[in-house]
């Protein structure tokens, strides 16, 4: 059974399973559920009171991104991908994803909830902030194309624009643009600030992470089963959707951060930007547009290593849920 | 771009590179190669940099810039510590002139008005400035001393302990805090000066440091010096009520708590007042959850408490759903941790697959008060009435069933931790002033409580790794840190201030303190001993016999000096007993040989001297205790307590901020070897375990293991080797990266034969985490995926000529799965006593540990089982196995995924 397509009966069958990666990928995102409440921000809100205005600034700006951003995920995962996927294993994970970008969604919404935010002008500023809005018609400028322009999945043009979507929406958006606001939220704990903000953040990252690969799975099956998308005229193509949404993202940097914090900067979070794309396009298959080092090598404390948790004074990030699960596998 | 650094009185001056440049180099004084790290220094500082910067934030702005290289070399943390305790020695000193030998002067001279200004500020003790010589305490500060520290150790260090002026601006430096504590333990020695410096040479070396609440409040007006509080719950509302006043007082004076709640009567259970019936433990237990949640222990820490609950009790399938994430808020508890307390009698269920009941401990009354052979006849009867329509609420379950059901919480939800009650209670040498109902918030105390008392213990650890010297223990001065150590302990009961009166009267009649050791790894590392291996064990015999030895003849001494604890009459020691004698007991009472060598490893140790000496008087009711010192062990820069490395680098969450911990001893010898600079990316890809980085040589590879890929049989080892010799217990983190729960529930069984008193922390191995940043994995290469590249003949994408890597291999499908795991559990639950003669057990007992783990594992993974606990990953196109969870969903996902 092809993975794109227009739906049959039979592709509500689970078994036999033809995508078992996208099932073990469900497996593995159910065991990664976690709660908002789970997270007090007591110690946080003494943090944001010590901070300057520019640092505030950050977060704030950081939240009114992702807030919507996480509900724009969803509506093209909803209208863009699920319809065109005939793998039920492949709709289990996408739901169980869908739920993960609402509960992200209901994270930031807690801690909207919890902070001193004003929080009709956080909901304003993704609306008013040109750099902003720039980021949100990328995104949905490919979603369109699918939803309203209607074309044949099944022809080549059809499986083109699912492509371009997919890679808007979780090479781009996902798997860049998210990375560098965790890379930023994540900043604040470095400097030992807004730590239980940053335990939701390493929660949110984990699920992202397994998003992205399932999105990079999904575009490789597509081109492997499709090998006449395989030009040079349309791998170029993917890779100026990639080149722009960097090149969007510039703008919206120097939003972030107008004057710079302590730590970080506009240029800085550039270039984190353009290190991460990087490796984006190597994983697809395509040369590197960049060439830059990271920047930011703190990262290997909060992101690369494992983590000791002092379980009294943190939540700790690291735990699953459904273990002593012991897991059929007969296909 | 121009930048301005805004000064602390608010004025603007020109960023001056050459400033910074030139404080750095000072920092990176004596290394090799000082060049290259400062310019590597200076260049990320400046990145980080923004116009109107103040002049703290660009302190802070090298710092960063120093510690986010310690990845590369080691001697960046040198530049980062030496960095942050210039801006101490700024903010405490003044603009002192740069040489050290002015420096160190003026941090001498400063001394005594450090004292006085504290004592007037009311920061300090007036005692401080009455009782001591400052100009003698002044004259043997060693500034050369912070040296000693690393970053995270000494940022831990000032974070957490040290104590701040009203403006909260540092007050004290390094060796200003250790004066301050050995003086806070010294007022009521007969020449407190000298003893002061006794103490200060031990914990300025870093050779024993002071348990945290110690380290924070010592020297202070408010000297709240315990580290651990014990109390029970009984069964009424006003002991209910006062309780949660006891916890609130009791966390505010910075201690962790441990909270039995077995006597609360069960859900259901008829209330006499009002003829309604109890909605049991759980809705109390959850005021207390949020009652430590408002407090800030010390003003540094949150609350902290674990609650006990023995598994007879009716509630306790409920209870063991405490710290799931899911489920109504109302029944969960958010922040205070969970143990379950388990008999003798019910490990012999699980063995023998016998029914388990549960009863409403108000028709029980007294099973909590017994254990032994009395509590087993005690719960037949129960029992038997259970079964004859006697008792108005109970049920049964297979004992297996609930056995499995914790080890699934516990798995999931890393709680309840498994303490073992009968241990305990056979082999406590303070046994004659009653029960011991629960163990502490990290189940190394064992201390019994009632209604009128509160038990209470202070605590201090021994560092293994500062008594090397030349690759053996020095073991005359292990002797005297111990004695000094126990003196010290001994001096703070007469100086700390309780908040409750049962807890006074628990501290002064018991007088109960805790010595444990930190360092093990650390120094097993250096002397070339890998942590699974006979030879750790035996070194851990070594090492516990003697400072087992040294502290009880030191508090014998002290006993002479100053008179015996005033429960002493009738106890165990009164008898001549020592620790390693109560192992006898606890066989015959649970009718089984414990399964460890009993053999003394120090034969010219006199114990049969030590005993006599014993019975004519001891100041403490207990002496040993190991505790987790996950925060003190870090300040001394070692490993905590007996744990194994975590893994040869990683990250600590901390109060304190976020660190990345990374094995000095390892990167020395890996830098001996010219090696370093070859593996050092690999080894964080690896997620800091080298086992498969073939350039390594295997010796090495053998000693530096990471805790998941240690046996846990050999946890289990250690901790039963060393408990032998422990009166009180030792925090037993276990780390797992199988969820196999079969293994588990025999891991956890071995632990119980071996007669642990208790388990820990469970770490169990997270089998998914986030995109790692620094180092850039391609995960289509990892699948064998080129992409677009096909399309790019030239282009540099197209040379992952990844050999479609064994990952068709992997996908090697569990062969029935279901029917292996049934005939596994037989086996384990099949296991007879081991009824071993004692002469016999010594030197078979090595082989035995070594060879349990294959044991087990045949059963289940015929052929497949060494392999599947590793998961291959590519770096630089070779193919490197790294240690993994043995899930097979696990399998599928990483590597045979399409």
């Amino acid at each position: 059974m092809p993975i794109l397509g227009k739906a049959s009966p039979e592709d509500m069958n689970l078994r036999p399973m033809h995508y078992q990666w996208a099932y073990d990928l469900y497996n593995q995102a159910v065991r990664n559920t976690w709660f908002p409440h789970e997270i007090a921000l007591k110690e946080d809100l003494e943090d944001w009171n010590k901070m300057t205005e520019d640092e505030r600034h950050a977060v704030k700006f950081t939240m009114a991104f992702f807030n919507p951003a996480e509900l724009i995920v969803n509506r093209v995962l909803a209208l863009g991908v699920y319809p065109y996927l005939k793998s039920p294993e492949c709709h289990l994970y996408l739901a169980k994803q869908m739920w993960e970008e609402a509960n992200h969604c209901v994270a930031f919404e807690y801690v909207l909830e919890t902070f001193p935010f004003d929080r009709e002008k956080i909901f304003q500023v993704h609306l008013e902030t040109p750099s902003m809005q720039a980021k949100e018609n990328y995104v949905m400028k490919y979603l369109k194309r699918m939803t309203e322009v209607k074309l044949d999945i099944e022809t080549p043009e059809g499986k083109k624009d699912f492509i371009r979507n997919l890679v808007a929406t979780n090479i781009v958006m996902e798997g860049t643009w998210f990375y560098s606001g965790f890379m930023v939220a994540l900043s604040f704990r470095q400097r030992n600030q807004l730590r239980n903000f940053g335990s939701m953040i390493d929660w949110v990252l984990r699920d992202e992470s397994l998003h992205l690969k399932f999105g990079i799975q999904l575009i490789q099956t597509v081109l492997e089963e499709n090998s006449e998308l395989l030009t040079e005229e349309f791998a170029n193509e993917i890779k100026s959707i990639i080149v722009e949404g960097v090149n969007i993202e510039n703008a919206y940097n120097k939003d972030l951060f107008p004057n710079g914090i302590l730590g970080l900067n506009a240029d800085y979070v550039n270039q984190y930007v353009q290190y991460v794309a990087d490796r984006r396009l190597t994983e697809l298959g395509l040369p590197k547009e960049y060439n830059v080092s990271n920047p930011a090598k703190w990262m290997s404390t909060a992101t690369d290593v494992l983590e000791l948790v002092n379980f009294f004074e943190q939540q700790n990030t690291k735990y699953e849920v459904d273990s002593g699960h012991t897991q059929k596998t007969n296909v | 771009m121009e930048l301005k650094v805004t000064k602390r009185d608010g004025t603007k001056e020109l960023f001056n590179a050459d400033r910074i440049n030139r404080s750095i180099e000072r920092a990176a004084f004596g290394m090799m190669d000082p060049i290259s790290k400062v310019t590597q220094v200076a260049t990320d500082t400046k990145v980080t940099l923004y116009d109107g910067i103040t002049e703290e934030e660009l302190d802070e702005a090298t710092i960063s810039a120093a510690v986010q290289n310690i990845k590369e070399d080691i001697d960046y943390d040198k530049i980062a510590t030496r960095l942050l305790l210039k801006t101490v020695y700024k903010s405490v000193l003044g603009d002192y002139d740069q040489s050290p030998e002015i420096l160190k002067k003026v941090h001498k001279e400063h001394f005594p008005s450090y004292i006085k200004q504290g004592v007037a500020g009311k920061i300090l003790d007036e005692r401080m400035e009455k009782n001591f010589d400052l100009e003698k305490l002044s004259s043997v500060l060693d500034i050369s001393r912070d040296e000693i520290f690393i970053y995270s150790g000494l940022s831990g260090l000032l974070h957490r302990y040290s104590v701040k002026d009203k403006n909260q601006q540092a007050f004290e430096t390094p060796q200003y805090l250790f004066m301050r504590v050995a003086m806070g333990n010294a007022y009521n020695e007969k020449d407190p000066t000298e003893w002061a410096i006794k103490f200060y040479e031990k914990m300025s070396q870093h050779e024993y440091i002071a348990g945290g609440s110690t380290n924070i409040n010592a020297g202070t007006p408010n000297p709240a010096l315990s580290n651990c509080f014990l109390l029970e719950i009984h069964d009424d509302m006003g002991h209910i009520s006062k309780s949660v006043s006891d916890v609130m007082l009791l966390s505010k004076a910075s201690g962790g708590l441990g909270a039995s709640i077995t006597k609360l009567r069960a859900t259901g259970s008829p209330l006499s007042s009002n003829n309604t019936t109890s909605s049991g433990p759980t809705p109390f237990a959850k005021i207390i959850d949020t009652a430590i949640r408002a407090i800030q222990r010390g003003g540094k820490k949150k609350g902290a408490l674990c609650f006990y609950m023995e598994n007879w009790h009716l509630d306790f399938p409920d209870f063991i759903e405490w710290k799931h994430n899911a489920g109504d808020d109302y029944l969960r508890m958010r922040t205070a941790d969970t143990a379950a307390y388990l008999s003798d009698e019910f490990m012999k269920r699980v063995e023998a697959k016998t029914d388990w009941y549960m009863f409403d401990p108000k028709e029980t009354p007294d099973l909590n008060e017994l254990y032994g052979k009395a509590f087993s006849a005690r719960y037949a009867q129960y029992v038997q009435m259970a079964e004859e329509g006697k008792l108005k609420m109970w049920k049964k379950v297979p004992a297996t069933e609930q056995y499995r059901a914790i080890l699934v919480a516990l798995q999931t939800t890393s709680h309840p931790w498994l303490v073992f009650k009968d241990p305990i209670n056979l082999r406590a040498l303070n046994n004659n002033t009653g029960t011991i109902h629960m163990s502490n918030l990290c189940t190394e105390i064992c201390l019994p409580q009632d209604r009128k008392n509160v038990a209470v213990c202070n605590l201090a650890s021994i560092n293994i790794a500062g008594h090397l010297k030349k690759k053996q223990i020095d073991w005359q001065k292990l002797e005297e840190t111990t004695r000094t150590a126990i003196r010290q302990l001994d001096n703070l009961i007469d100086i700390n201030v309780l908040p409750i009166p049962e807890a006074v009267k628990s501290d002064s009649e018991n007088r109960a303190i805790g010595l444990g050791v930190m360092g093990f790894s650390d120094a097993i590392e250096q002397l070339g001993i890998p942590y699974d291996s006979p030879h750790s064990y035996d070194f851990t015999d070594k090492i516990f016999e003697f400072i087992s030895y040294m502290a009880i003849d030191e508090s014998a001494n002290l006993a002479v000096e100053r008179g015996s604890y005033k429960n002493f009459a009738g106890s165990e020691w009164s008898k001549g007993k020592v620790p390693v004698d109560t192992m006898e007991k606890l066989e015959n009472e649970r009718g089984m040989i414990i399964d460890v060598d009993k053999k003394s490893k120090q034969n010219w140790l006199d114990w049969g001297a030590l005993r006599v000496k014993v019975k004519s008087g001891m100041r403490n009711a207990t002496l040993m205790a190991v505790a987790p010192n996950a925060n003190i062990g870090l300040v001394a820069g070692t490993t905590p307590g007996i744990d194994p490395r975590f893994a040869q680098i990683f990250s600590r969450n901390k109060i304190s901020g976020k660190y990345l911990d990374i094995n000095h001893n390892l990167v020395t010898e890996l830098k001996n070897l010219n090696l370093w600079g070859m593996v050092k990316d690999k080894i964080i890809e690896l997620q800091g375990d080298i086992s498969s980085i073939e350039e390594i040589p295997p010796h090495i590879r053998e000693i530096y293991k990471t805790s998941f890929s240690v046996s846990p049989y050999a946890f289990v080892e250690v901790a039963a080797r060393a408990q032998k010799w422990v009166d009180q217990a030792l925090s037993r983190n276990m780390y797992l990266d199988d969820r196999d729960i079969d293994k588990t529930m025999d891991i956890y069984f071995t632990a119980w034969k071996k007669g642990l008193k208790s388990t820990y922390y469970l770490h169990m191995k997270p089998r998914h985490g986030a995109e790692q940043s620094t180092v850039s994995v391609n995960k289509s290469a990892k699948l064998g995926k080129t992409g677009f590249a096909s399309v790019f003949k030239n282009a540099e994408s197209a040379t992952i000529n990844v050999e479609p890597v064994s990952v068709v291999e992997n996908i090697v499908i569990e062969p029935v799965r279901e029917e292996v795991i049934e005939k596994e559990q037989e086996q384990i639950m099949d296991v007879k006593p081991l009824v071993i003669p004692t002469e016999t057990v010594s030197h078979q007992i090595f082989a035995k540990v070594q060879t349990q783990l294959p044991n087990v594992e045949p059963i289940s993974f015929t052929k497949t089982s060494s392999e599947k606990h590793f998961q291959e990953k590519i770096i630089d196109g070779k193919v490197y196995k790294v240690h993994m969870p043995t899930d097979p969903a696990e399998n599928n996902l990483c590597d045979g995924c399409q």
